[in-house]
């Protein structure tokens, strides 16, 4: 039996793709937009594209960030994409200081308008980049999420901000940027957050995708 | 540092065909978009680009349908352009399962379109696209309607009052060199490449591996369009991307 | 010495009124407007007809439409794509060739043109592919455009001799602004030394073969005129010149008022038909042999010559490589548009269509958005060509009322060439009574091909 996946519409993001791909991977993509839904729901992906600060007010008019409070401390499978994950930090500095929905410490920041040897490189970053081990990893590559994904395969980003989540073990993999290492992919027990889009990412992401699925 | 280049398909449409022009003239009738899509997928395409080069003629973009059939089983980015002059047309295409929309004429026409855009669906969304025709050494002009119709402004000074309104990426289209194999229009994709922050889609003119990798290590693109070498089969996605990793040859072979 | 050419009059509105009763066809237009069901050509597309002959009396024979409402012009599409076995038409030309090719590279047939993207076509195929010798002759336009000279220029480059005919400035213009004034047609110069040069030249060089490309059978002549390779003699042979008008003035009116010399008019004038008969030169079409398609020569010009499209869409229509060397160009098609109601849009559409370039439902937007616009971009230009001040013609300019051209002069014009069967006036402005948009029939009908 196909497994339900809870989509979170919060009036942002491209939820056609996301519930195209999830169901492409084998899942049952169901659109939630109620705090009751959101706490009923046995997976719940967070996609999202776009600011913030209109992401945040996306969920506070819904009423639904207490609801993904209370899921997140539940122990309950949740991916955030893109947006979506950045939202699952604690501080955002898009426009001005803004709260996320704080599950995951850490804040989120611009990427440097320049790389690391001072050359102007382009904002966003767009593009297929290579995941790789975050340097300090304390949790091994083998996560569920990444069962049968080779380091460096290639994802698709496109992002101004990136995440810094407080404690480096929250960092799962990361991707490289104008010499600088992008969380790519962070977790904290069973809450998960991709900077990359894997329902875009071709074969690999939908297998990204089909590993959260199958999470037990 | 490195960059990872992306390799777009475009794929130009007219009605319910993909068709293919020389400087953007004399369409001529591919075939089913689709099965073009569809098999840029398999064969690795990085994000893919459909324009609907009838849709100010019309009044409407008229891809929808093709986008929704099309992403159902594409997972790659799709950019969608031609005839988009609202917020609600870009709410409709993104809501077909495109994930960028590529915006020229109703631009040009009406500046505050960019930031409306962006606004609302984030930069990365919003993707300036410019057809430009060169007018003197380092000036272009800005064109619209494929390259039909003047506008009198000036392609450099055009795309920064974009970026600064909002604008996330330029789909950079040399009217020149549209469909003539003769190489990019490097001039044109370096001055813009370097003028701006955000990323440049050089589109126009490739007709072989050396265009491809001196459009990127002389024109600094960070992603490349491609049209008419895919369509006729003359060059392979993988032979693009083996011609990019390839490490560039010693200046003195040069 | 009286005017000859008085300006134009005010129009009377109330027969152009939106309700008013049709009783005139100019130029004996079909009277009905009717609209061709498959592309967008209107039953009031006059034939190409011998210009010559051209005077302001002089009544037209329009494209025919059968019982369906198709036009002979979709109908030769139809036998293009069907009917004909191209395979043996291919191996005619192929052994009309044999019969007349060279054997020491000495020329051994004639390509007129101007270096656009057929005569491009014509002249490159049958020295490349069929090992013929042509030797290339052109009229030139009344004002060349830039990218048209440089296109001319890739022709002679690709590989081929060429003899470039230029009228003399002052007679062209004369006999242009003539043409305008009394025919309001300012490409009838050109095409008449378009179509006699050829064969002028043929007797000229004693080359004994011309090819044309397209019949015009595929724009909408009788369809009967198809079956035949060779050019009607008519087209550039009179044989009694007292018969010849220029402009839509007698040759002897020319010679006594205007003080042109037979010398002046030569070029204009057509081969003569018993030196055409002895030297037995054969005109042949070149699309009668070979399935003609224009957005194919454009593919063909470019890959093999470097043409080049028009960096701007023409004025009237949205295409950009389809007759772009003459800037008087734009105000023909304006004309036609006047006296026709069929501007150049819908001329290109309605070829784009047959061709299969372009759907039905694609013409009647193009149409629409572009037809009949005015030609801003080389108004001036055209106006000061058009003008005849004393400065430049003492003798030709007396003749005239008002010998300068200027836009105000032109619209008057053209207003008294409108016909009221085509035209209303409504709200201070010219519509036409009958568009292709509006008509019932056009959009019950799906493209078929």
């Amino acid at each position: 039996m196909n497994k339900t996946v809870s989509i979170v519409d919060y009036g942002i993001g491209n939820l056609f793709s996301v519930s195209r791909a999830v169901e492409q991977c084998g899942g049952q993509p169901v659109l939630v937009t109620t705090p009751e839904e959101v706490l009923n729901a046995e997976r719940l992906i967070l996609p999202g594209v776009g600011a913030f600060a209109d992401g945040m007010d996306g969920l506070r008019t819904r009423g639904l960030i207490d609801a993904l409070k209370a899921y997140g401390q539940s122990n309950r499978p949740l991916l955030g994409i893109c947006l979506g994950m950045q939202m699952l930090l604690e501080i955002n500095e898009e426009f001005g200081i803004h709260n996320g929905l704080g599950l995951i410490p850490g804040r989120v920041c611009a990427i440097p308008s320049t790389d690391i040897t001072g050359q102007k490189h382009k904002i966003p970053h767009i593009g297929w980049t290579a995941l790789q081990k975050a340097p300090s990893q304390a949790q091994d590559w083998d996560d569920p999420l990444l069962c049968n994904i080779p380091e460096n395969t290639k994802v698709y980003f496109v992002h101004s901000f990136t995440a810094f989540p407080t404690h480096d073990n929250h960092r799962l993999a990361d991707a490289w940027y104008g010499g600088r290492q992008i969380s790519a992919i962070i977790r904290k027990g069973r809450l998960y957050g991709c900077q990359f889009h894997p329902e875009k990412s071709g074969p690999w992401g939908l297998k990204i995708l089909e590993n959260f699925i199958n999470l037990n | 540092m490195p960059r990872n280049i992306r390799i777009i398909p475009r794929l130009d449409i007219k009605s319910p065909n993909l068709v293919k022009g020389i400087h953007l003239e004399g369409l001529r009738v591919m075939g089913e978009p689709r099965t073009f899509a569809r098999r840029y997928y398999e064969e690795g395409a990085d994000e893919l680009l459909y324009i609907d080069i009838v849709a100010s003629l019309y009044g409407r973009n008229n891809l929808r349908e093709l986008v929704r059939r099309t992403a159902h089983d594409v997972f790659i980015p799709i950019t969608v352009g031609g005839g988009i002059r609202s917020v609600d047309d870009v709410t409709e295409i993104l809501r077909s399962g495109a994930d960028k929309v590529a915006i020229n004429t109703a631009a040009v026409h009406r500046p505050a379109l960019i930031r409306e855009v962006a606004r609302r669906f984030g930069s990365q969304c919003m993707v300036l696209s410019v057809e430009a025709k060169w007018i003197a050494p380092g000036k272009w002009e800005v064109y619209t309607d494929n390259g039909r119709e003047k506008t009198g402004r000036d392609v450099k000074e055009w795309v920064m009052q974009a970026v600064e309104l909002g604008a996330g990426e330029v789909l950079l289209t040399s009217v020149d060199r549209e469909g003539t194999r003769k190489g990019f229009d490097l001039p044109l994709v370096k001055e813009i490449a370097t003028l701006v922050g955000v990323p440049v889609i050089a589109s126009g003119g490739m007709g072989n591996l050396t265009h491809l990798r001196e459009v990127v290590e002389e024109g600094c693109a960070d992603a490349i369009a491609v049209a008419d070498a895919l369509h006729y089969n003359r060059l392979t996605l993988a032979e693009m991307r083996t011609a990019l990793e390839t490490p560039p040859l010693e200046v003195a072979l040069r | 010495m009286a005017v000859a050419v008085p300006a134009p009059a005010s129009v009377d509105y109330e027969k152009f009124s939106p309700d008013a009763k049709i009783v005139e066809a100019k130029y004996g237009l079909p009277i009905d407007v009717q609209f061709c069901k498959r592309c967008v050509i209107s039953n009031q597309r006059p034939n190409s007809a011998v210009e010559y002959k051209h005077t302001p009396e002089s009544r037209k024979q329009t494209i025919h439409f059968d019982a369906e409402g198709i036009c002979d012009a979709c109908r030769v599409a139809e036998q293009k794509n069907g009917k004909i076995d191209w395979t043996a038409r291919e191996a005619q030309l192929r052994e009309l060739c044999d019969r007349h090719r060279s054997k020491d590279g000495s020329y051994d047939c004639i390509v007129p043109g101007s270096g656009g993207k057929d005569s491009f076509y014509a002249a490159h195929l049958l020295k490349y592919k069929y090992g013929m010798n042509p030797l290339t002759v052109t009229w030139a336009p009344h004002i060349y455009t830039d990218w048209g000279w440089k296109n001319f220029q890739a022709w002679i480059h690709a590989g081929f001799d060429n003899f470039l005919h230029t009228p003399n400035g002052r007679v062209h213009r004369l006999l242009t602004r003539l043409a305008v004034d009394k025919l309001f047609h300012p490409f009838q110069p050109f095409m008449f030394g378009q179509k006699s040069l050829a064969p002028k030249m043929a007797l000229l060089h004693k080359i004994p073969l011309v090819f044309y490309g397209e019949n015009e059978a595929e724009y909408g002549n009788p369809i009967a005129d198809t079956e035949t390779a060779k050019r009607d003699w008519s087209y550039f042979t009179a044989e009694d010149k007292s018969q010849v008008y220029l402009g839509g003035t007698s040759i002897e009116e020319l010679l006594s008022e205007y003080g042109l010399t037979n010398a002046d008019l030569e070029p204009y004038m057509p081969a003569d038909p018993e030196q055409i008969e002895k030297q037995r030169v054969e005109v042949h079409y070149l699309g009668y042999y070979l399935k003609w398609h224009p957005q194919s020569c454009y593919y063909y010009a470019v890959e093999h010559g470097g043409f080049q499209a028009s960096p701007e869409r023409t004025p009237g229509t949205y295409s950009k490589y389809n007759s772009i060397d003459d800037r008087i160009d734009d105000f023909h098609y304006h004309t036609t548009y006047i006296k026709f109601g069929i501007g150049r849009a819908t001329y290109d559409a309605a070829q784009e269509i047959r061709s299969g370039d372009i759907t039905r439902e694609e013409g009647v937007a193009l149409v629409r958005r572009f037809d009949g616009e005015f030609p801003e971009r080389f108004a001036d230009e055209i106006f000061r060509y058009l003008s005849i001040p004393p400065s430049e013609f003492p003798q030709a300019s007396r003749l005239f009322e008002e010998p300068i051209m200027t836009r105000e002069y032109y619209e008057l014009l053209a207003d008294n060439f409108r016909s009221p069967h085509l035209w209303m006036r409504r709200n201070g402005q010219w519509e036409l009574r009958h568009t292709v948009w509006q008509s019932e029939t056009s959009q019950a009908v799906v493209h078929a091909s």
